[in-house]
């Protein structure tokens, strides 16, 4: 079963420039939530931004990965002062 | 001697699960393969992906997935994606759970459901309540 950390370095080893935050959000090692920023993103669709990131664990997505929730974006988005 | 007007299949083997998914993606506008039922969903994303959508009110065709394991291997080979919930408007992949509900949040759902939605934030999702959607799609039993 991978870690949190271990997710983490897969993906920013595989998506060029990608920063990760990856949660083990039930603590048994297999739901992980992971938001991941990567300039690459940059005008694509969620769609393929989230298949580039499972793109790099393949068939571990719903096996030893059981789930793995996404939140992908280009650029790290700044809350507005009001 | 073959009909020579009907079209003979590409290869040797067909495939009536891949078959009967493409056609209830073709046949129905808004169709969301799932885990469990809109009712009785048999997980969290699937319950939230469903929430959204009637939270909407939109009308949807739901596919359980459960019932027969190679109906995910097909829908993930057809669509690109490997998790349930899936999403298709209109034949086209949307996304799962994750797309959907930021797409909810953000308006774009119902934008992309042709669904007039208030202007302002999208409700907060509660627990879905009854349901509104068509009788479920059974593919398992269309193989005959």
């Amino acid at each position: 079963m991978p870690t949190a950390e271990e997710i983490k370095q897969r993906i920013e080893a595989a998506i060029p420039g990608a920063t990760a935050d990856v949660e083990d959000y039930t603590g048994t090692g297999d739901h992980f939530r992971a938001t991941v920023t990567a300039e690459v993103f940059a005008g694509r669709s969620r769609l393929e931004q989230h298949r580039l990131v499972y793109d790099v664990f393949g068939a571990e997505i719903g096996g030893a990965i059981h789930a793995l929730s996404l939140k992908t974006q280009s650029a790290q988005v700044s809350v507005p002062t009001p | 001697m073959p009909d020579p007007t009907s079209p003979t299949p590409a290869g040797s083997q067909s495939n009536p699960i891949r078959d009967a998914i493409a056609e209830a993606i073709a046949q129905n506008e808004v169709i969301l393969f799932m885990k469990g039922t809109p009712e009785a969903p048999a997980c969290g994303f699937s319950a939230r992906t469903v929430a959204a959508l009637q939270a909407l009110d939109a009308r949807f065709a739901a596919v359980d997935i459960l019932p027969d394991p190679r109906i995910r291997q097909e829908l993930s080979a057809l669509s690109n994606w490997p998790t349930i919930p899936q999403l298709f408007v209109g034949g086209e992949l949307v996304g799962g759970c994750d797309i959907v509900i930021e797409m909810y949040q953000s308006g774009e759902l119902a934008q992309v459901l042709g669904i007039e939605a208030a202007v302002g934030p999208a409700a907060p999702l509660v627990d879905p309540g009854e349901p509104l959607t068509p009788p479920l799609t059974q593919i398992e039993n269309r193989l005959g």
